[in-house]
């Protein structure tokens, strides 16, 4: 579904992405794990068109997608979450959601119709999914860091992505709201049947939820496979991880 | 920014005696406040526009009253120097505005915040300095004055209520738009320029047709002001003028969607009255400014709105969405 | 050659300088908004009251001392840092509160400043057109090209690229000037390194509007000092920083040359339009490369 090859990108000089490949198929959950500044945050950007690669290609759904500006690779079916919170602050919970549902359905440059009688239904049930439901009327600006992050989640399912991709999803989270988390990431990928990639830190949500995984280090990737093989491999390396 | 919203709680009946006192305004109030309220409604009408960018848009729109000279200029040559019938030249002014809007608008949303509201000022200042200096074609720095104007439009009374009317009907579109898909992705454009490509949104062509938009109403209020003032001159075009138009904004509240009406009200009545004690309206003006800056930084509508709140997320839990 | 053909030549070569000189004067003040643009990253819309400020100190010091050549000079060190002195009581007093504020409320407070510096000058010294003798050693002129050039001209002519390689000197070789062009382009860095980082911005915008007090100073001599001065040379600032590139000094000098040279040659060829040439090279600059000729420094 989404090929990445030698992937490349300098940032004056410094190599935050160098020769990074990986493979996500359909319906499947692959993380991407390695230590801080591995350029996994940077891949992520480079795949969603948020930077331009230096080199490499990307193709999804056998479409090349390299350095397509970053709504047209929205377009064709993959949305993403942030690290840092990358919520619309001033916007109710509600209308948060609801301008991505608009754009997924192509209405956002409707100019005379009030906003209300847009796909409240489908915004509602994304809301209901995330478990906002109950504050969809609050400021986004106002809410607490992990409803902030499950609404990060949130507008990227209004864009009905067919790979939605997750940028340490569960950062900053307390043990209740990761396990609300990880729960949402599993439901989404059983019954939309979604094609998730994500990176993340904490180790039981990586080998809990994934089917494969890639190992990052210092911008390329070091080993992809089975949770098992990778396991193993990582003991191996444990040394040259260091913490991970 | 919700709580102000006009169908709810008390505002519609606040509204309704509003609209009722301005009709009647005429009947009893002597002519010279009729002519400030005229002046007001255009000035309204300026500030709202700006405000769709600047406010909702969160786009540096530094020189505004570009596109207000055009609209005015463009309907005083019609009326002064050609020989078609007047409503073309009601129609061109705001198209024409647009157009320039659109235009400039073309070249800016390529550029970050900054660059943007300097190359517009740039842009902006080469049409004030043609403008200033054609003499043969806009009258230069004397502009042009005593201009006729239709028979419907004759006398401060009948221009008074067709500016009325036109000021309703903008308001009415103006929030339409505001309550719109279109609205509602602009203000996340606003938040979150980065995070609305990230779903699908094009950003720059959402940032345009915002421009364009706001430039043709910036166009229609300067048409009216040649209706209220029936003269032009180069000032309309002038960066203070712009910057002014953004105090406005500023003082009515930038995240509220009628603040800028009552900005415009603020500043100019607080401009006539101050003119008739004293030279040094500027330096009023500036002390307002850095008092907004440091005290009300949300405008006298946000503040209101911050105050209600409570009040008014107790009414919205009762509602369904 | 025939003599209109020397004519003509010596026209062109006498605007040139012309031109030059307006634009060292033109750099002096932009050069100062460039580098508050470039640590404060907002563009000063004092920047111009200032410099009429700067205008109008000189005038009262050069009559204070008689008139004669000594007050001139006076004026010319006493200026900036009067025009510092006022900058450093608005930048404490009130500006730097609101650094962690959004930049168009930095951007409105520099505004609200132009207005009050200005009505202030209005009632200071009234609506006046004064004008300033330049010192005995700069009056009248010398010919180049077999054309007169006043000899003030030539004077700043000299005195521009020496305030720019003060400046350069200055930003480059000392300690405080490197701490402001790398609170420049990094300013967490700065402030994690344990550098109080308000002090570098209130030193940036006084001595970026000390030099707004210095052209003032400089362009007495030249021009009639009197109000509206600030609304004339703060545009003409901001785009010579927007076409050179933010914050860029040397982007300054560029940009002064271009509008400095393009103003002048407009006012041989074509008298009426003259204001407009700089706006036409600024906007075919901006078009061809929108962030400026020279790299911004951020």
């Amino acid at each position: 579904m989404l090929r990445v090859e030698n992937a490349q990108k300098d940032f004056d000089g410094f190599k935050a992405v160098n020769g990074a490949s990986l493979s996500v198929e359909k319906g499947e959950i692959v993380a991407v794990i390695g230590p801080n500044g591995a350029g996994k945050t940077t891949l992520f950007n480079l795949i969603t068109g948020q930077l331009k690669p230096n080199g490499g290609t990307i193709t999804f759904l056998g479409e090349d997608i390299t350095s397509m500006p970053s709504h047209r690779i929205c377009k064709k079916g993959i949305a993403r979450s942030f690290q840092i919170a990358n919520i619309f602050h001033r916007l109710s919970v509600f209308r948060n959601v609801q301008v991505s549902v608009l754009s997924q359905k192509n209405r956002n440059l409707n100019l005379f119709l009030s906003s209300d009688s847009f796909f409240v239904k489908e915004t509602q049930s994304i809301l209901k999914n995330a478990g906002l439901a109950d504050k969809h009327q609050e400021i986004a600006g106002s809410l607490s860091h992990g409803d902030r992050r499950l609404l990060e989640i949130a507008i990227a399912l209004g864009n009905e992505p067919r790979l939605l991709i997750l940028d340490e999803p569960t950062a900053g989270m307390s043990p209740e709201e990761t396990a609300t988390t990880i729960s949402l990431i599993k439901r989404l990928a059983e019954t939309r049947g979604l094609t998730i990639l994500f990176c993340e830190h904490d180790m039981d949500v990586v080998f809990g939820v994934s089917h494969r995984i890639m190992v990052m280090e210092q911008g390329r990737t070091l080993v992809q496979g089975k949770p098992d093989e990778v396991k193993n491999n990582l003991e191996v390396q444990r040394a040259y991880l260091g913490t991970e | 920014m919700r709580a102000i919203d006009f169908q709810k709680g008390r505002t519609p009946i606040f509204n309704s005696i509003l609209l009722a006192f301005l009709i009647l305004a005429p009947a009893v109030l002597p002519a010279f406040y009729i002519y400030i309220f005229s002046v007001i409604f255009v000035t309204a009408i300026l500030a709202m526009s700006l405000n769709l960018v600047v406010g909702h848009g969160g786009l540096y729109q530094f020189h505004h009253g570009v596109f207000y000279g055009i609209g005015a200029y463009t309907l005083a040559l019609i009326l002064t120097k050609t020989d078609l019938p007047p409503w073309v030249g009601f129609i061109a002014g705001p198209v024409c505005a647009a157009l320039a809007g659109w235009l400039i608008g073309l070249f800016c949303v390529r550029l970050s915040r900054l660059y943007f509201g300097m190359l517009q000022i740039s842009l902006g200042s080469l049409i004030w300095a043609v403008t200033f200096r054609w003499y043969a074609l806009t009258g230069g720095d004397d502009g042009i004055h005593g201009i006729e104007l239709p028979g419907i439009l004759s006398g401060i009374t009948r221009s008074y209520y067709v500016i009325l009317i036109v000021l309703s009907v903008c308001l009415i579109a103006l929030y339409r738009i505001y309550k719109s898909p279109f609205g509602i992705t602009l203000r996340a454009i606003r938040d979150n320029p980065e995070r609305c490509a990230a779903v699908g949104i094009n950003v720059r062509r959402h940032q345009l047709l915002a421009i364009v938009i706001a430039t043709f109403f910036a166009g229609v209020a300067g048409v009216f002001f040649v209706v209220v003032e029936r003269s032009v001159f180069p000032d309309l075009m002038f960066w203070v003028l712009s910057l002014e138009i953004m105090i406005m904004c500023l003082l009515g509240g930038w995240f509220t969607f009628s603040g800028p009406i009552l900005g415009a009200a603020i500043m100019v009545s607080l401009r006539t009255f101050a003119g008739v004690y004293t030279e040094y309206w500027t330096l009023i003006l500036g002390v307002i400014l850095i008092l907004l800056i440091f005290f009300l930084p949300e405008g006298v509508m946000g503040f209101i709105a911050l105050k209600l709140k409570r009040r008014e997320l107790l009414l919205e839990a009762k509602k369904d969405i | 050659m025939e003599a209109s053909q020397v004519a003509f030549l010596s026209a062109i070569g006498n605007h040139f300088l012309v031109g030059i000189s307006r634009a060292m004067i033109l750099f002096v003040v932009s050069a100062g908004l460039s580098f508050i643009l470039g640590v404060l990253r907002v563009p000063n819309l004092a920047h111009g009251s200032l410099y009429m400020i700067g205008a109008f100190v000189a005038h009262g010091l050069t009559t204070f001392f008689g008139g004669g050549s000594i007050g001139f000079w006076f004026a010319l060190l006493l200026s900036p840092l009067v025009v510092a002195l006022i900058s450093l009581v608005a930048e404490r007093a009130l500006f730097c509160h609101l650094y962690e504020r959004e930049h168009l409320m930095l951007l409105l407070f520099t505004f609200a400043l132009m207005l009050i510096l200005g009505d202030l000058v209005k009632i200071f010294w009234g609506a006046d057109y004064r004008s300033v003798t330049a010192p005995k050693l700069l009056q009248g002129s010398v010919t180049v090209f077999s054309s007169p050039i006043p000899k003030y001209n030539l004077f700043l002519l000299g005195m521009g690229p020496v305030i720019a390689v003060a400046l350069y000197l200055f930003s480059n070789k000392t300690r405080i000037g490197k701490i402001a062009r790398a609170a420049a382009a990094d300013r967490e860095m700065v402030s994690a390194i344990g550098i109080n980082v308000s002090w570098v911005f209130a030193f940036a915008f006084i001595l970026g509007c000390s030099l707004a007090g210095l052209g003032g100073a400089l362009v007495s001599p030249t021009v009639s000092v009197t109000l509206g001065m600030d609304h004339d040379i703060i545009i003409e600032t901001f785009l010579i920083v927007t076409i050179g590139g933010l914050g860029n000094m040397w982007g300054a000098m560029v940009g002064s040359l271009i509008f400095g040279l393009t103003q002048s040659f407009g006012v041989l060829f074509l008298p009426q339009f003259a204001i407009v040439f700089p706006y036409i090279a600024v906007v075919i600059v901006l078009i061809w490369k929108p962030r400026g000729m020279l790299k911004a420094v951020w």
